[in-house]
């Protein structure tokens, strides 16, 4: 599973990094990173949550 | 523009009043209760006692009253626009631009701006805030403590770490701080009585910006000059593809951050204590596990008191709300209170739980790119300063609040209390 930014609508409000700092990062461009390329084995659920949750609909899911 | 003229059903209820703002929590929500069943987007009349009535035939604004129908406005800003004003009753267009900073803006002027703040507002960075926070939360109980009663809960308790954190963060001087403090609180207050003392509320508000403006600006300028390790300086050297924020920008910024981080937060506080007061058995199964249980109850407590009740938008274009059409130039206005005791969403709405799971509120907003900057912020201060109150003195009471007539902010402007020590 990977997870994507689009960071042209991310706004930097940091809940994906307040849920999983381990893999997004609100960096000094003021939008959210992601840190890890692939998702690591048993964060799945918490990352589909995050993608859910985000308020300006930023994250995306492939595989 | 074409503009199909809404007809003003008389029995559709109306928060437009003032009457209606200076009901309690209860007696409004069975008003928007009867909203949210039977006329989920209405069409209402200008908000009363407005500064600047509304101008022309079209006067007005649809009522957004149930959660799903907050969260889609809020989540699709190329339609319903934050540029053109977003408070519920018209404000002067120059007040409306120095105070609003980037709230009342859109893309890309809005993403720009936004960037550059949170660049400098970092989760990281406010985690280093924390411990400074718990220290003058100590500070503040200590001070609590050794005044004993007779005080007032609101000075005394809830408006002080909110204030300390925006002015530890703008770096604004002691000797500055209490004069500021009084000026924030009159940018909300514009309504109050006690607070116009005789002046009209477009004056209170245009004097109380312009003190805000004045001090900002000379912070700006201090921090160029001898920049410190805190986000003011961050802000005046952040740069983004090679752009910074004006002065004026900046400036701006310390006026939201005056409004918006300050007073939203104050006013959480005293709500939660209220509460914390009337429903004993909350109090109980907080503490008894406290630090597990104070994530939750954090997202209960701004669920409970909402205080920023009301924030407009404008449609850019003719579209469609949950069934009911919307002009171009139409006002849309989103009550956030309406939506956070939304039965459809939350059950027993009126119950203060504090351990609600889910709780999705939209106290902070409803998504989009506006979303409560400070958001972190505002619940690691709740999170701190009711760690320190609850522990210290764990059967405090507060009672008859004087609350503040508004159409925007939800206030409690003063509140006895009884610290109850043994």
């Amino acid at each position: 599973m990977r997870v994507t930014v689009n960071s042209d609508k991310c706004q930097g409000i940091g809940m994906c990094e307040e849920r999983l700092p381990e893999l997004f990062e609100i960096q000094r461009g003021g939008y959210a990173v992601v840190l890890q390329a692939e998702v690591p084995e048993g964060l799945e659920g918490e990352v589909r949550a995050a993608v859910a949750r985000c308020p300006t609909g930023s994250l995306s899911l492939a595989d | 523009m074409t503009h199909a003229t809404p007809v003003l059903a008389r029995a559709v209820p109306s928060p437009s009043p003032l009457s209606f703002w200076a009901k309690t929590g209860r007696e409004k929500d069975e008003i928007y209760q009867v909203l949210r069943a039977d006329h989920p987007v209405s069409w209402q009349p200008p908000a009363e006692g407005s500064m600047m009535p509304q101008q022309g035939d079209d006067a007005g604004y649809w009522a957004v009253v149930r959660h799903a129908d907050v969260i889609t406005v809020s989540r699709d800003p190329e339609t319903f626009s934050s540029a053109r004003g977003i408070q519920m009753e018209d404000v002067p267009d120059d007040i409306s631009e120095a105070a609003s900073s980037f709230l009342a803006t859109d893309a890309p002027r809005h993403t720009h701006l936004r960037r550059l703040v949170s660049s400098a507002f970092t989760p990281r960075r406010l985690r280093t805030l924390e411990g400074q926070l718990k220290v003058e939360a100590k500070t503040i109980v200590d001070q609590l403590i050794e005044r004993g009663d007779g005080g007032d809960f609101v000075r005394d308790l809830s408006a002080r770490l909110p204030m300390w954190t925006v002015f530890t963060l703008m770096g604004v001087p002691e000797s500055q701080r209490l004069r500021v403090a009084e000026t924030a609180a009159e940018m909300v207050a514009w309504a109050d009585e006690d607070v116009q003392a005789g002046r009209e509320p477009a004056e209170v508000l245009h004097e109380a910006l312009l003190s805000l403006i004045s001090t900002g600006l000379n912070l700006a300028e201090e921090r160029r000059r001898n920049p410190q390790d805190d986000l003011l300086t961050n802000l005046v050297q952040a740069e983004i593809d090679g752009q910074r924020l004006t002065d004026e920008e900046i400036s701006a910024f310390f006026v939201l951050l005056s409004v918006g981080g300050n007073d939203t937060t104050r006013q959480t506080t005293s709500h939660a204590a209220l509460a914390l007061t009337e429903h004993r058995r909350q109090r109980e199964w907080l503490m008894a596990d406290f630090d597990g249980r104070i994530g939750h109850a954090v997202e209960e407590m701004v669920r409970w008191a909402t205080p920023v009740m009301t924030f407009r938008r404008t449609a850019l274009r003719d579209t469609v709300l949950n069934g009911q059409e919307i002009s171009e130039g139409d006002w849309v206005v989103m009550f956030y209170q309406s939506a956070n005791r939304d039965e459809t969403v939350f059950d027993r709405p009126w119950d203060f739980d504090l351990s609600r799971d889910p709780n999705p509120h939209v106290g902070f907003g409803g998504g989009g790119p506006h979303f409560c900057l400070g958001y972190q912020l505002a619940k690691t201060q709740l999170r701190i300063i009711f760690d320190e109150l609850l522990h210290r003195v764990p059967d405090f009471e507060v009672a008859d609040p004087v609350r503040l007539r508004s159409n925007f902010i939800d206030g409690i402007t003063s509140m006895p209390y009884r610290l109850n020590l043994r």
